[in-house]
């Protein structure tokens, strides 16, 4: 039987933060574990509180940071292990990240599509600037763009949505097995938040990749992912098939969670300041 | 290239006026080719002449012409600032680049090393090393000695900005498009240090001439090569001023001013130009 | 710091609200800027803000949606007169009325443009990284930022710092980190909570909340909205996520492609949509429990180098007729306080 194709066993990252003097030690994740089968391409969600450590566990998987306990492997190899040049570049074909804020993700300095070539010169077989710059462009029209609109220019000079479509652009050059997706559509309005999903969508039922989302955006996790984690304090709160727990939360903060995605209803805005919400607040003091 | 030059001469003030200054200086060391006789002999024009049509600078108590002497002198003196600049530079950035990409251990035994150097007394060391090296001692040796003295301050700043690059997100992205650390730390984050680069070069070069001027003219050089300090040297040792020959000291020093403001201002519009938005907004203005 | 001085006009500000025709804290008419970049002989002009118009009345929140890079940004850098070239204001107006102190902001010198800044207006930019130095600590962007305009010593200035961040959900411990220890979400929020410490005027948040988690996102909510009716500023909102605007916003401008192209109170825009754009934007809000195929916006959004003849949305939209791609639409009265611009719309034909 081959290995799985993403195994996370355990993964604890512990992090020391504050003053020099009174440095308080935390995880920021907790003893997680979950496996990804090779043959089954799925769409798996991290959804969970800001600072609950689904950016950390997306390093530790991207292998950024160093797990400080557990074990993490991809396709049998322990990532820990992985040192050479060689090896990393193997692994990062494979893995490809998609990172949460497009306006850091990009080098203002530097034009936007050297970030695509360079991948396409590192990751693919292309090697003539045209070969490269058709691959650019093939991964551009993908996600709505085209290499004309985008090449030569400055992060400045693009509007969050497309900085972040060209994000999701560079990361499907290398062709990987693995997407990890730390809010991809955080930034883009609602139009193309469901292309870049269903583009997901695409990737998994026809190139056959397995992708790690992981969003603040209920609605489109329901609407994409096969399995569900939530996360909380760096802990995995509840898990299991997204439509099911989506639909019948049982631990209290999913609840809560559930509970607090707006309305796109005006009629009940005031929900916003009504007593209601401050028992939210309440139940948010009383998780802490 | 040319482009950018053309550029700069068309929109940008400050390098006008220091590439003027800069071309006048350069054409005047270019004139040691031109000639009519060696620097190093003397007594070959009647000594003492103040400026006139035939010894435009005036020729000294040693019956050479001021000018042609000049001409070597500062051909010397600014291939020797180059060189230490550009020697110390390269040291400093690849160290400084290197020790904050990296961190680790890399860091800490290249900046102990780099602590070792910045807590040394220059100005001694210097005059060790003249009183040691006697006769050996040449214009090229004391270059070397002077730039493996000169980088370790700058260093240390290149490295802090280093550091503060490592934790931003793009870097983490130029990793996964596959760059190599020779592509990050030379592409992604040299443009970031350039402005410090520039700047330091200037002060770099500042700080070479303005020692090598203090050594010659107390005589801790070899002072059979023509540069500007060894003029002056050679001045002071005839009473110049006293004697009533200022042009002597006077057309070497202002030589060498030229030199500090003609960089000067290369440096601050060089500083504009290597970030675009400003380089934008003065092409812009410039047209309207 | 505004908010505690006494203001000549104060209780009258409030009795105006209640008035007919309230005067307006911001008024903005006919603005135009374009970012304009002559690079080496080429010309290209990008028409993010197109001639746009509208006003925030005292005590009011005003929400703008629109899809990725149809200008949102552009306009209200422009608004908050924090332009920088290549970015231009070719034409119009942008004119803040502050309870006694009237500013014209592109007919004011800087310096007073940046008085005004400091003392009425607050400005959350998006993407937050910006304006927190990555090699401070948190506590001197607070001090940097806050301290002078606060007035308060030290420690008190602090607890003022605490008890802000606490109704952020922060814990004061963030204070101690560098900005890169911090998550997204928390990033985001002290950003938030920066430029809201000063309690201004006028607040301008350009997509605040898109990194944080539902429930933190409503809690910011209701801060925002919280300071804003206890100090009775004005916001303008900046959002593509309507649910937000739908809790938020008193009145809602959409954008497409540079131009508003519809506005009106939220809760008869979202009931009675008229603009082709608006419909579909509404209709396509996904929600939890709804798995059905959604498909975003047929086409593409247009290139605003070289915007498309007639109504923008000419090319996408369902209702098109021959007049669109002729006749470029203007913002038409379309009801009380509503205002749209489309020729289907005019003729009671919608979506
Ligand atoms: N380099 C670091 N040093 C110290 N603490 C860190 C570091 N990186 C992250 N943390 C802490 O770890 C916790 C988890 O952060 P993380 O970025 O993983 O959260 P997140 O779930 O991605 O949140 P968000 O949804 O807001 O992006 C936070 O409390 C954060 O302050
Ligand atoms: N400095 C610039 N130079 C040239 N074009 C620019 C510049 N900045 C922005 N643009 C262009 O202006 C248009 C509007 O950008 P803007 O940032 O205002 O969009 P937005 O509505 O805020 O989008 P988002 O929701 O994605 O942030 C985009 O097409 C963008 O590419
Ligand atoms: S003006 Fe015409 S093209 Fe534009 S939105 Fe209305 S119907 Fe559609
Ligand atoms: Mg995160
Ligand atoms: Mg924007």
């Amino acid at each position: 039987m081959s290995p799985p194709l993403l195994e996370v066993s355990n993964a604890s990252k512990i992090y020391a933060m504050g003053g020099l003097l009174s440095r308080r030690r935390f995880a920021a994740v907790a003893d997680v574990s979950f496996t990804l089968e090779e043959d089954r391409h799925e769409i798996f969600t991290i959804i969970g509180e800001s600072g609950s450590g689904k950016t950390t566990l997306a390093r530790m998987i991207l292998n950024i940071v160093p797990a400080t306990e557990g074990t993490i492997r991809f396709r049998g190899v322990d990532l820990a292990t992985i040192r050479k040049r060689a090896d990393r570049l193997a692994f990062m074909r494979q893995v490809q990240p998609i990172f949460q804020n497009p306006f850091e993700a990009f080098n203002p300095l530097k034009r936007v599509d050297r970030y695509l070539y360079m991948t396409a010169l590192h990751f693919t077989d292309a090697r003539t600037a045209d070969e490269v710059r058709a691959k650019a462009d093939r991964a551009l029209r993908q996600v709505g763009l085209s290499l004309a609109e985008v090449k030569g220019r400055f992060p400045h000079e693009l509007s969050g949505g497309q900085l972040q479509r060209v994000a999701v652009a560079r990361s499907l050059i290398s062709s990987p097995a693995l997407i990890i997706a730390d809010e991809p559509v955080s930034m883009v309005d609602a139009s193309i938040r469901m292309s870049i999903v269903n583009l997901f969508k695409a990737l998994r039922d026809t190139l056959k990749v397995s992708i790690i989302y992981i969003t603040h955006d209920l609605a489109t996790a329901y609407y994409i992912s096969d399995r569900i984690i939530i996360m909380k304090k760096g802990e995995v709160v509840e898990s299991g098939n997204a439509r099911e727990v989506l639909a019948h939360p049982t631990h209290p903060y999913s609840i809560l969670l559930k509970n607090s995605v707006l309305s796109p209803d005006p009629s009940r805005r005031d929900e916003l300041l009504a007593p209601q919400f401050s028992s939210t607040e309440k139940d948010i003091a009383a998780l802490r | 290239m040319l482009s950018i030059l053309k550029d700069l001469l068309r929109y940008n003030r400050e390098f006008a006026a220091g590439a003027a200054l800069l071309g006048i200086v350069v054409a005047m060391s270019a004139m040691s080719a031109l000639a009519p006789m060696p620097p190093d002999d003397v007594y070959v024009v009647p000594p003492d002449l103040p400026p006139s049509w035939t010894y435009l600078m005036g020729t000294t108590s040693r019956g050479q012409d001021v000018f042609w002497q000049l001409s070597f002198a500062i051909r010397n003196t600014l291939l020797f600032g180059f060189i230490v600049a550009l020697l110390s530079r390269i040291l400093s950035l690849v160290i400084g680049l290197l020790s904050g990409y990296l961190g680790g251990f890399v860091d800490r035994v290249l900046m102990s090393i780099n602590d070792t150097f910045i807590v040394m007394p220059l100005f001694p060391i210097l005059v060790m090393f003249y009183f040691v090296m006697r006769d050996r001692m040449s214009w090229a040796a004391l270059a070397l000695v002077m730039a493996g003295l000169g980088w370790a301050y700058d260093a240390r700043l290149i490295r802090s900005i280093a550091m503060s690059l490592r934790t931003r997100q793009f870097t983490e992205h130029s990793v996964y498009s596959g760059m190599s650390t020779r592509q990050i730390v030379a592409q992604e984050h040299l443009p970031y240090v350039m402005p410090i680069v520039f700047s330091t070069t200037m002060n770099n070069i500042n700080w070479s001439i303005g020692l090598e001027v203090t050594l010659s003219v107390l005589g801790f050089t070899n002072i059979n090569t023509p540069t500007i300090g060894v003029m002056i040297y050679w001045a002071n040792q005839h009473t110049a001023m006293t004697a009533g020959v200022w042009w002597w000291v006077f057309f070497p020093v202002a030589l060498v001013i030229m030199v500090f403001i003609g960089l000067f201002l290369l440096a601050v519009s060089m500083n504009e130009y290597i970030d675009p938005r400003s380089r934008l907004s003065r092409m812009r203005s410039a047209k309207t | 710091m505004t908010a505690g001085a006494p203001t000549t006009v104060g209780a009258a500000g409030q009795g105006v609200a209640e008035a007919p025709q309230p005067q307006p804290v911001l008024r903005v008419s006919d603005l135009s800027a374009f970012y304009q970049t002559h690079y080496f002989g080429i010309v290209r002009e990008v028409r993010a803000v197109d001639d746009i118009s509208l006003h925030v009345l005292p005590n009011e929140i005003y929400g703008l949606a629109g899809e990725s890079s149809c200008g949102k940004t552009t306009l209200i850098k422009t608004i908050a007169g924090a332009i920088q070239p290549p970015l231009n204001v070719v034409g119009g107006s942008v004119k803040f009325d502050f309870r006694g102190q009237s500013i014209n902001v592109y007919e004011s010198t800087p310096e007073e443009r940046n008085a005004m800044r400091w003392q009425h207006l607050s400005y959350i930019m998006q993407g937050s990284m910006s304006v927190l130095n990555p090699v401070r600590r948190v506590r001197h962007s607070f001090v940097d930022f806050a301290f002078r305009h606060i007035g308060r010593s030290m420690p008190d200035f602090l607890d003022t710092v605490v008890g802000h961040l606490e109704r952020l959900h922060l814990r004061a411990d963030v204070l101690d980190a560098y900005p890169h220890e911090l998550s997204g979400g928390m990033r985001q929020r002290v950003t938030i909570a920066l430029a809201t410490v000063c309690r201004p005027e006028f607040i301008i948040a350009d997509e605040p909340t898109t990194a944080l988690d539902v429930v933190v996102q409503k809690g910011v909510l209701a801060m925002i909205r919280g300071i804003q009716r206890e100090i009775g500023s004005s916001l303008l909102f900046v959002t593509h996520d309507l649910s937000v605007h739908a809790n938020l916003a008193d009145r809602l401008g959409i954008m497409y492609a540079g131009h508003i192209v519809e506005e009106g109170p939220t809760a008869e825009l979202f009931a009675s949509p008229r603009h082709p754009y608006t419909v579909h934007l509404i209709g396509s809000l996904p929600r939890v429990g709804d798995a059905a195929p959604k498909k975003g916006l047929e086409g593409v959004p247009p290139n605003l180098a070289d915007p498309p003849p007639g109504c923008r949305f000419h090319p996408r939209c369902p209702l098109a007729m021959g007049i669109c791609s002729r006749e470029t639409p203007v913002m038409e009265w379309a009801g009380p306080g509503r205002r749209v611009a489309c020729f289907a719309a005019e003729k009671g034909i919608t979506a």
